[in-house]
């Protein structure tokens, strides 16, 4: 009987192994080719095809090209044929973790998205406003709603626990892994799946065009000359399980998660307080869950979006607590992809850890004259990591924290240290 | 772990005010019928709205520019606060979580938003709705309102969704860092989502709902908001929640109901919240509760309040709370009385109630329960 204690009133059981991983994003489809993105720096923002770009100022996203993430659904069964590309994103994710860890039954999942099939809600209100052709209508319909890329990916696989989708705007990944890691971490759940999703839709393009939040430029993260986000898309999961038991069972523990910590900063629905509070009571919140100081950490994953508000609160946040960490913001690779942002970077941590480098902040070249940050510029790393946080801030002044720990049985992590 | 009621409070079709719309549910009074239309179609729907009065003296500088729906939901959750006696100060504020629960979200905005698009180009696009189409956007209000910083969530799901999140405050409330749990399902009707619903064979163009009706003539929606707030005492608890699952067909959903029903009706059962609402969920529910309880005492307000999909089952515990508390049931409407489920035809006393079953089941897949009991 595994004993408990307590950590600032929380109750601590077990724990948190990730035990495996899915992840398909603008960087690659699976976790080898987004290990030889970040390694290699790749730039994959591309300009926008899915619709038109022509009257907005940005004209540019990270993309999963459909050739590939849509290959092979003609042979499929014509229930599949008909499942928005968010579902085929998050069945291409959890087929990798399953293929890891094909024994994996979770209690609860809980994934986060802003917008789950927004684009077929798009795709049938263009045809009711232009009287357009209905025909495919009740599929539109059928597909739109939040839960159902979360269903349709565990009924390809036969998994029936019970859903928790969570819409916490862009930090929705980071709540989601964060809220399941407390599942498992109290005593309450032995093995949860958590993530997050989000595919490109038109409606959200141009609604942060319309913020003046994405740039017609590249996405430069913390530079001086930074003129704005733009949007990615992608899923990403982890197989979270209570640590004794995945050793017991002898499966690989691919890196732990020790600490979350939530902020909400009320300041205004789309601008976080410019002192940097609610980014600062996050990550103080996730140490202090983790039971580690600011010094402990090696690496931090900013939320980093590039526009003049977010960073600059985020910056003031990081200096105030962490005297010269790495930082890299990865969204300059391929872009912000919103309730899937913090589970793709929590998986950009997780292989951090495992092969020890830190990833690229890209397009970078001067750093803010306001901020005081030790910036991965450009070029990934190779350093001795052992704690990664990873932040994620939304719409509504919502942020989220978590940190991970490096595995440290050398059976356990998926490739040679290279540092 | 059992997540005490503190407070409740909602805004409904028929009013606001725990008292006064339970008192309407008890004279068996159903709410008002409203036409809504829309400039690219001829076709209009029947829906039950929150009436203008209901929101009357309720105002506040953040909802400015909110959607109906962040109305709702603040005026639910204040009143649950009042109703509770709690007022929220920056350290209880930290004490306190919120979880939001809705379904279709802010469809106003986030139509007129996408309609601008539509008809006049991205250049037109309004910067000061989009932030009102995001789904947590009534959450984010409610936490201002309060001045809440620190757990936030908003999930989103069917009918079921408030379930769901009542199994979130289970596992929250695990931590002693926090006081209570406020929880706020909340749902605002625009035209689009009846024409959805209704291409979806879902929606009855006018009224009655037909609860446990074999010809499934459809649902009539409904607006508003539900309010909890949880703590750890009180004199009524959630006693056990089922997280439930999904079905992939609705033949299905009788297979997790009775799922559900057999894990939370293990104990003397009085009464069960039903979330009939004239669609395939009335059969699923009968046929679970043919098999695991066939003679309780059976309760759905969707007649008399319609549905309200994410605020639904914060209604149907308010309900239940409601009658295990004033020991009895207000009357069915419009339910045949040869349908072999045991329905209150007529306001029905139940004086020995302690327990009550709340069955979330929604149109899109998900199902979940959870079992009430008062000292």
């Amino acid at each position: 009987m595994a004993q408990s204690n307590r950590v600032n009133g929380k109750k601590v059981t077990a724990r948190v192994a990730v035990v495996a991983a899915g992840v398909v994003s603008p960087l690659g489809f699976g976790l080898t080719e987004t290990l030889d993105s970040l390694r290699n720096s790749r730039d994959c923002v591309s300009p926008v095809r899915r619709f038109s770009v022509e009257q907005c100022r940005c004209k540019t996203a990270g993309q999963i090209p459909d050739e590939r993430l849509l290959a092979g659904r003609n042979d499929a069964p014509r229930s599949r044929r008909r499942l928005h590309r968010a579902s085929h994103m998050m069945i291409q994710a959890l087929n990798e973790l399953l293929t890891q860890q094909p024994q994996f039954k979770p209690e609860l999942t809980v994934i986060g998205t802003t917008s789950g099939g927004m684009s077929y809600g798009e795709d049938y209100y263009r045809s009711v406003h232009q009287a357009g052709k209905l025909r495919h209508a009740p599929t539109w319909i059928a597909n739109y709603p939040a839960q159902k890329p979360v269903i349709d990916a565990q009924e390809a696989f036969g998994i029936s626990s019970p859903c928790q989708v969570i819409a916490n705007a862009c930090a929705s990944g980071t709540n989601a892994i964060g809220h399941a890691f407390e599942c498992v971490r109290s005593g309450r759940y032995k093995r949860v799946l958590a993530g997050g999703y989000d595919a490109l839709s038109e409606m959200v393009f141009v609604g942060f065009d319309s913020l003046q939040a994405s740039t017609p430029d590249k996405c430069r993260p913390f530079d001086r000359n930074r003129t704005g986000m733009v949007l990615g898309e992608g899923a990403a999961l982890l197989a979270l399980e209570n640590l004794d038991l995945a050793q017991q069972r002898g499966a690989p523990v691919l890196a732990e998660i020790i600490g979350y910590g939530i902020s909400t900063d009320n300041f205004h629905i789309t601008q976080p307080d410019p002192s940097g509070i609610g980014p600062q009571q996050a990550m103080e919140r996730a140490l202090h869950s983790a039971e580690i100081s600011a010094r402990d950490v090696d690496y931090i994953n900013a939320h980093g979006t590039a526009t003049t508000f977010n960073d600059a609160a985020e910056g003031k946040a990081i200096s105030s607590l962490f005297n010269g960490v790495p930082v890299s913001s990865t969204k300059g690779m391929m872009g912000h992809s919103l309730g899937a942002a913090g589970a793709i970077e929590a998986i950009f941590c997780l292989l951090a850890l495992q092969h020890q480098l830190l990833p690229p902040n890209i397009n970078f070249a001067t750093l803010d004259d306001n901020l005081d940050l030790n910036i991965v510029a450009n070029e990934a790393r190779p350093a001795v990591l052992h704690t990664a946080l990873s932040n994620s801030f939304g719409f509504g002044g919502t942020n989220a924290s978590i940190l991970m720990r490096r595995s440290h049985r050398r059976q356990d992590y998926g490739g040679p240290v290279e540092a | 772990m059992s997540l005490a009621i503190a407070g409740m409070g909602w805004v409904t079709p028929l009013g606001s005010g725990i008292d006064s719309v339970w008192k309407r549910l008890l004279q068996g009074h159903e709410a008002s019928a409203t036409t809504i239309s829309e400039s690219v179609s001829d076709r209009r729907y029947t829906t039950f709205r929150v009436p203008e009065s209901a929101l009357t003296g309720f105002a506040h500088s953040r909802l400015r520019r909110a959607s109906v729906i962040s109305r709702f939901a603040a005026a639910a959750g204040l009143e649950a606060l009042h109703n509770a006696g709690v007022k929220l100060d920056s350290q209880s504020a930290e004490r306190t979580a919120l979880i939001f629960a809705i379904s279709n979200g802010g469809v106003i905005y986030t139509k007129r938003f996408y309609r601008d698009i539509l008809e006049a180009g991205a250049q037109s696009a309004s910067p000061l709705l989009f932030p009102e189409t995001v789904f947590n956007a009534s959450a984010s209000h409610l936490a201002a309102i309060l001045g809440i910083t620190g757990a936030s969530y908003t999930l989103v799901g069917d009918g079921a969704v408030g379930v769901a999140a009542i199994k979130m405050a289970e596992d929250m409330m695990v931590d002693e860092a926090l006081d209570y749990c406020l929880l706020v399902g909340a749902e605002e009707v625009d035209w689009l989502l009846c024409d959805a619903y209704r291409r979806w064979r879902l929606l009855r163009s006018t009224p009655p709902i037909e609860p446990f009706s074999k010809q499934r003539r459809g649902m009539i929606l409904g607006e508003g908001a539900g309010a909890i707030l949880f703590a750890r005492e009180g004199p009524i608890t959630v006693e056990r929640t089922h997280a439930g699952g999904f079905f992939t067909k609705r033949a299905q959903a009788v297979e997790i109901l009775t799922a559900i029903l057999r894990d939370l009706g293990h104990s003397e059962i009085d009464l069960v919240i039903s979330s009939a609402n004239g669609t395939f969920v009335d059969q699923a529910e009968h046929a679970a509760l043919e098999e695991i309880l066939p003679d309780v005492l059976v309760y759905t307000g969707k007649p008399a309040l319609g549905e309200s999909v994410g605020a639904a089952a914060l209604w149907q515990v308010i309900l239940a709370a409601q009658a295990l508390q004033q020991r009895e049931l207000p009357p069915v409407l419009h339910a045949d009385s040869a349908v072999s489920v045991r329905l209150p035809h007529a306001r029905t006393e139940i004086p020995q109630a302690r327990q009550a079953i709340v069955l979330g089941c929604g149109v899109n897949q998900q199902a979940a329960g959870l079992r009430l009991a008062i000292r």
